[in-house]
């Protein structure tokens, strides 16, 4: 299966999180692609791939930047997303209460328009200052397995 | 040889706006070799010297850029003072281009009657006090018990946190206990916060004001506040940054013997009072001119370049980050002092673009030769990652308990540290 990795990011540490994530995958899956969001339209999202959504937290507990545009799309377009299957990782900071809700905003509109997420919601917090990647590659396997998608050990 | 036709850059400053720059430019140039020149021998500027003490959160940014500087294409060379140790026409002989990340590091004086007067400070000056920066005066200045914050801004919402906090504040912080003590045994006794705009426009972030109403310390009033409707339309940031001022000056929130804090709003100084040493602000409000009793006045109004080779290159702000063929900036060298860290990505991700561009283009001719080239004594006097390392450990091992980190105020013990060790592994 198709695997496309989502993220969307403010600091940069979800790209790097994405880019991890999409070499981690490519040990195993021959068709793993990773996108910006903001380089991505909601219109392609398609049950016919698997999606890793990765995606940091702004402000207060808002989307970051570069995931704006993308959900605002999503808004207006509210794609059928019935089949489609995700798991999602979610980065933030548990100095403020608004750890972890920037993915949230992602997750619950996705799962409102018929998707389905998979495995344990990953989170990293930056307050630990353990590194987001291996947080998430620690996660990854777990969601993989969720998915029924086989990962390289 | 192929190798020799990379493209070499030279990115002068290892802040946020640097790091962001080189890591940005190696996308679209994975096979570029980087140099990161800092005139510390620690990298990381700000987030090390800027970023409250307090605030390790945020600091974290940094295990993002230790694994750039792991990459072996990436050279850092702290210890370099451009100017001082190599001049900037010779770098953009050694190398096909040169980025000037270098921050803005002098604070914007306000230009009122007074601001020489003793006991008037910049918070650039006292945050790295704060911070333990090599070169800053490693005495914590006598503030007094009526301290005035000009400046609303986040800058001059951690140094009121930080006037506001007592010892139990600093708990796995990297705080320097030498200024931390100086303060606690003189802190203040009121604090005035002097906003220019009124409270939904202030400069703070939301959560920097949600922090403050958390702490069980300070009791803030304001006598500007009450005209102020808190309502939920509008700017979600505005109608939070009204809802913390509310939190903040609520007659429920618990009375604390730490400072009174005074927020102040739609206030515009226009003059420091006092002979020799500052007594006061004198300030315009919309019912007059009144004047703000101060011991000490500290003023967080932003940064502007201090005077160096560099600085008329990047005094003012510019759409485009190429400042002549082969010359670049990015961060606030290029757009101001305005934004936090993550803006930097932005920017470094569009001057790198224009680098990128100007590659493409043959506009930058690869072929220079890089930081071989450059003067033995330079190569010498450089700290590289490596040697970095030596003294980051060096500083985590050395914390005191309920400190991740003592930073060192002497450079050149930071120097010889960093150093010593690469000479204990060589035997």
């Amino acid at each position: 299966m198709k695997i496309t990795v989502l993220y969307g990011t403010e600091s940069g540490n979800s790209e790097l999180v994405a880019e991890d994530l999409g070499a981690k995958l490519r040990e195993t899956h021959d068709d793993v692609e990773v996108f910006d969001l903001q380089d991505f339209d909601p219109a392609d999202l398609t049950p016919n791939h698997f999606y890793v959504v990765v995606c940091s937290t702004h402000g207060e507990g808002d989307l970051p930047n570069t995931a704006i545009d993308f959900a605002e799309k999503f808004d207006v377009l509210q794609p059928d997303l019935t089949g489609l299957r995700y798991a999602i990782f979610g980065l933030g900071d548990s100095f403020y209460d608004t750890y972890s809700q920037g993915s949230e905003h992602l997750d619950r509109r996705f799962t409102a328009q018929g998707a389905e997420r998979v495995g344990e919601y990953g989170r990293h917090d930056a307050s630990s200052w353990d590194l987001p990647s291996d947080i998430a590659l620690e996660w990854l396997p777990g969601a993989m397995e969720a998915a029924g998608l086989a990962l390289a050990g | 040889m192929p190798s020799e036709l990379v493209p070499r850059l030279a990115v002068i400053g290892s802040g946020p706006a640097g790091c962001y720059f080189a890591q940005s430019v190696l996308r679209g140039a994975p096979e570029a070799e980087i140099t990161i020149f800092d005139r510390l021998a620690s990298p990381f500027g700000l987030v090390r010297y800027g970023v409250a003490a307090d605030h390790q959160h945020t600091k974290a940014i940094t295990r993002q850029f230790e694994r750039f500087f792991a990459q072996p294409n990436v050279r850092f060379a702290g210890n370099v003072d451009i100017g001082r140790d190599v001049t900037l026409d010779e770098l953009r002989e050694a190398y096909d281009a040169v980025i000037l990340a270098t921050g803005l590091s002098a604070d914007r004086s306000l230009g009122v009657p007074g601001e020489t007067l003793l006991g008037v400070y910049g918070s650039g000056g006292i945050t790295r006090v704060l911070n333990s920066h090599p070169g800053e005066r490693p005495v914590f200045p006598s503030l007094g018990s009526d301290i005035v914050i000009i400046g609303g801004g986040n800058v001059a919402i951690d140094l009121l946190r930080f006037l506001v906090k007592d010892r139990s504040g600093y708990e796995a912080s990297d705080i320097s206990d030498e200024a931390l003590e100086a303060y606690i045994a003189n802190p203040a006794e009121r604090v005035t916060v002097l906003h220019r705009s009124g409270p939904a426009a202030a400069k703070s972030d939301p959560q920097m004001l949600k922090e403050l109403a958390a702490l069980p310390r300070g009791r803030y009033e304001s006598p500007d506040l009450a005209s102020v409707a808190p309502t939920a339309e509008g700017d979600r940031q505005e109608a939070a940054r009204l809802a913390a001022f509310a939190e903040l000056t609520s007659p429920d929130r618990e009375p604390t013997s730490a400072p009174v804090v005074s927020l102040r709003f739609n206030t515009i100084p226009v003059a420091f009072t006092g002979t020799n040493q500052v007594e006061g602000v004198r300030i315009e409000t919309p019912r007059g001119i009144e004047t703000v009793t101060a011991t000490s006045v500290i003023t967080a109004i932003g940064f502007e370049q201090a005077s160096s080779e560099i600085s008329e290159l990047t005094a003012k702000p510019a759409e485009s980050g190429r400042i002549a063929t082969g010359l670049y900036r990015t961060g606030w060298a290029k757009r101001g002092p305005r934004g936090a860290i993550p803006e930097n990505r932005a920017c470094a991700k569009g001057v790198a673009e224009e680098v990128l561009a100007d590659l493409a283009a043959g506009v930058i001719v690869s072929g220079s030769p890089g930081f071989d080239s450059l003067s033995d004594s330079l190569r010498a006097r450089s700290i590289s990652y490596e040697q970095w390392t030596t003294l980051d450990k060096h500083e985590r091992e050395s914390a005191a308990e309920g400190r991740v980190r003592r930073k060192l105020t002497d450079h050149d013990e930071m120097v010889n540290i960093a150093r010593d060790a690469q000479t204990s592994e060589r035997n």
